[in-house]
């Protein structure tokens, strides 16, 4: 799996290709900008790129920038956004596309080194990976919505597939069997009054556009 | 028969005539208002007296047409609401806030033009009605009476004319309906809120030049017209001189303004204020104006002697007001500084003392951590594991906090996207529904921003934990220099702005010579106002 990485600090952009290489990944490039980014993007067709937010030369949202603008170019390669802090916005923006193949996560999750090469797995595969936070601040809106009509359990499962993990894989972090969280996706759904889906990807797509909606309309 | 005789069943043409009669009575009103206001107002324009007459002028004017929006609303059906204008700071801008305010001249218009528009409806209704009533007039009255042409001196002659004059009430009550139209928008484009544009520096400096030129050419051509017709006429006194005079009045005032407002350096000579500069140099051209009067009249016992000291006693005692008021204005700025020296001391001592129970704290244990994990490597590597696991959790939480006292600091979506997108980002996690308007053209200083954030913040998070509210409208706007931030909740109010989040606030936004209004009475609704100059 080949990976471009955008990071302007030398420790963490040697750190995490170090971290990739050891991995299986195939490191093709690691650049400083959203421009430089945007070039190998263009040339290189990675299958997937991991992007700073914060990136010369003002230090604010070049790397958001840089990624949706490559995404729209080179469809193919998929964005996964690391970033010290998270915020909504950025995530709803990079969602809105509705097409999959991103992710948004703080960079503390790459300490947890099995879950992050699996988000960068599962991004680059058409997935999506959304940091547990992103997720929370996407619930804490929709408080007193249908959301409230969810046992804690299917609320606990909503939001590991809100974050883009499989059926295997939240059956793996709650210990339940996949035949389970089955049931309880099955009843969410239901709750949520969304269409089920046998693509898990596009799936956790409907569960983010519904978070996403706007509570009052 | 039905639809000709349904507006006489129908409210509208009773309401429509009602409107009219509050109308006449508040155009009276007015009419006495703007005259006695008007004269005074002209009479004592060169002293200090006029700012107070102007603004009590504004506050008549001002609840008049709160009434007549009040009769336009309750009886022509039109929501219309006369919009409340800011007041300026500082004595004499006050009266030119009032001069300037499109509202108040919109306002006189729809004032002046009331009382002619209701006179029509309610005269023609007085006729109709006054034929109508003709025939019982003749059962009792045994007179004659004159319609037109023709007299009218029994019962039975009146009654055609009673016909005609419910013929009439029959077609006015049809007429009503276009009229109270018409009155509608009338009401609407001159008592409605939408507040006029507010024209920027350049276009305020543009408009009084164009002013001002206009004002000279037609001077100057009135004075050669003078001079010609003086000339032709061939008397021998020079009688132009007289209107000649009075145009180095209408000239030389504006003037002068203007080229105070252009040179800064001519009100650096007097205190550093624009004021007393126009102020010094009108009181000086009345006084060549009343001595070439004298001159030109007796040059006898010199009167003008006396206006002269007034106006340079005026002068003074504008001269003092200013002088003293700069004293309070530095002093303010001191203490401003001061709060803002404290603010910045107790915010750095509560980041150190942050990061030194906090972060700092899980870093050493982080380490100690892997020291010890690195030694056990070998004898015990499952307990190097263990410790392996609580090291990274160390460095997790110490993440955590470290990015808590970030986002305390500054949140980092604010310094990536500026104000709106930051508050909109605030918006959508709030579980209430809140309105967001933010109307700038730039971005403000950054100091500026991030209080501004921190005070919608806060007032968000209250309305949200303390208020009860259902609905919040935050509204962030220029208003001439200064941002204002407002955030206004529609819950029970009774907030009490000398305590803990709203104190902080306060010190906060007084730190940038900024000013915070907390209004939240008992009931609500409450709103919080941050005006913060950005200058």
């Amino acid at each position: 799996m080949r990976v471009v990485i955008a990071e302007d600090l030398a420790l963490l952009r040697d750190g995490l290709s170090r971290l990739l290489r050891d991995n299986g990944f195939e490191v093709v490039a690691a650049v400083e900008d959203g421009k430089a980014l945007q070039r190998v993007i263009a040339t290189e067709k990675p299958d997937v790129a991991i992007v700073d937010i914060r990136l010369p030369p003002t230090f604010r949202d070049e790397g958001v920038r840089a990624a949706l603008e490559a995404r729209r170019r080179t469809p193919e390669t998929a964005i996964l956004v690391v970033s010290q802090y998270v915020e909504q916005t950025y995530a709803t923006e990079l969602l809105a596309d509705g097409r999959g193949g991103v992710g948004y996560l703080l960079k503390d999750r790459i300490m947890d080194v099995t879950e992050f090469v699996d988000a960068v797995r599962r991004v680059a595969e058409g997935g999506t990976a959304l940091d547990p936070e992103v997720v929370a601040q996407l619930f804490s809106r929709r408080r007193d919505g249908p959301l409230e009509r969810l046992t804690p359990r299917e609320l606990e499962v909503l939001g590991l597939m809100a974050e883009g993990r499989s059926n295997a894989g939240i059956a793996q972090a709650l210990v339940l069997t996949v035949g389970a969280v089955e049931k309880h996706v099955a009843s969410i759904l239901g709750k949520l009054d969304l269409p089920p889906s046998e693509s898990d990807h596009r799936r956790v797509l409907a569960v983010l556009t519904y978070l996403q909606e706007d509570p009052e309309r | 028969m039905g639809r000709i005789l349904r507006p006489l069943i129908s409210g509208g043409p009773y309401r429509a005539l009602a409107f009219y009669v509050g109308e006449l009575v508040l155009g009276i009103v007015a009419f006495v208002l703007l005259v006695v206001g008007w004269v005074l107002t002209l009479v004592f324009c060169i002293t200090p007296l006029v700012v107070p007459l102007l603004i009590g002028l504004r506050i008549g004017v001002g609840l008049l047409a709160q009434a007549e929006a009040a009769l336009v609303r309750g009886l022509l059906g039109v929501s219309v609401h006369p919009p409340v204008s800011s007041p300026a700071v500082g004595f004499w801008n006050r009266g030119l806030a009032v001069l300037r305010d499109p509202a108040f001249w919109k306002q006189q218009a729809h004032l002046l033009a009331a009382a002619p528009i209701a006179l029509i409806p309610i005269t023609v209704t007085y006729w109709a009605l006054e034929l109508v009533a003709l025939p019982v007039w003749h059962r009792w009255a045994d007179s004659t009476d004159v319609i037109g042409f023709i007299d009218v001196d029994s019962v039975s002659e009146s009654l055609p004319f009673a016909a005609a004059g419910l013929v009439l009430l029959v077609v006015i009550a049809h007429l009503l309906g276009p009229y109270t139209a018409f009155s509608r928008r009338l009401g609407h484009r001159l008592l409605s809120g939408e507040p006029g544009r507010v024209l920027s520096p350049e276009e305020r400096r543009a408009r009084r030049l164009q002013a001002l030129t206009i004002d000279a050419l037609i001077s100057t051509a009135i004075v050669i017209a003078l001079v010609v017709i003086w000339a032709l006429t061939s008397t021998r006194y020079f009688w132009p001189v007289w209107p000649l005079l009075a145009l180095t009045l209408v000239v030389g005032i504006p003037g002068w303004v203007a080229l105070v407002l252009e040179r800064r350096e001519i009100s650096r000579l007097t205190l550093g204020s624009k004021a007393i500069a126009i102020q010094i140099g009108i009181s000086a051209i009345l006084a060549g104006f009343l001595v070439a009067v004298w001159a030109i009249t007796t040059s006898g016992y010199f009167w003008p002697i006396w206006p002269i000291l007034a106006l340079v006693f005026v002068a003074v005692a504008h001269g003092a007001i200013v002088y003293a008021r700069r004293e309070h204005q530095i002093e303010r700025l001191e203490e401003s500084r001061a709060a803002a020296v404290d603010v910045q001391e107790s915010e750095l001592l509560r980041i150190e003392r942050d990061l030194h129970d906090g972060a700092q704290a899980r870093l050493v244990a982080l380490g100690m951590s892997i020291g010890m994990a690195e030694e056990k490597l070998r004898t015990d590597p499952e307990g190097a594991q263990l410790l392996l696991a609580e090291a990274r959790t160390d460095a997790r939480q110490a993440l955590e906090e470290l990015r808590d006292l970030a986002r305390g600091i500054r949140p980092p979506i604010l310094t990536d996207r500026g104000l709106e997108a930051a508050i909109g980002a605030l918006v959508t996690r709030a579980p209430l529904r809140v309105s967001l308007t933010v109307e700038l053209e730039e971005r403000p200083p950054a100091g500026v921003e991030t209080a501004a954030y921190f005070v919608v913040a806060e007032a968000l998070a209250n309305a949200i934990k303390h208020s009860g509210a259902t609905r919040v409208a935050i509204s962030i706007r220029k208003i001439d220099d200064d941002l204002v931030a407002q955030v206004t909740d529609d819950g029970r109010g009774g907030a009490d702005a000398s305590g803990g989040g709203l104190a902080g606030l306060d010190q906060r936004v007084r730190a940038l010579d900024g000013t915070l209004r907390v209004a939240s009475p008992p009931g609500g609704p409450t709103t919080v106002r941050a005006d913060l100059p950005c200058a």
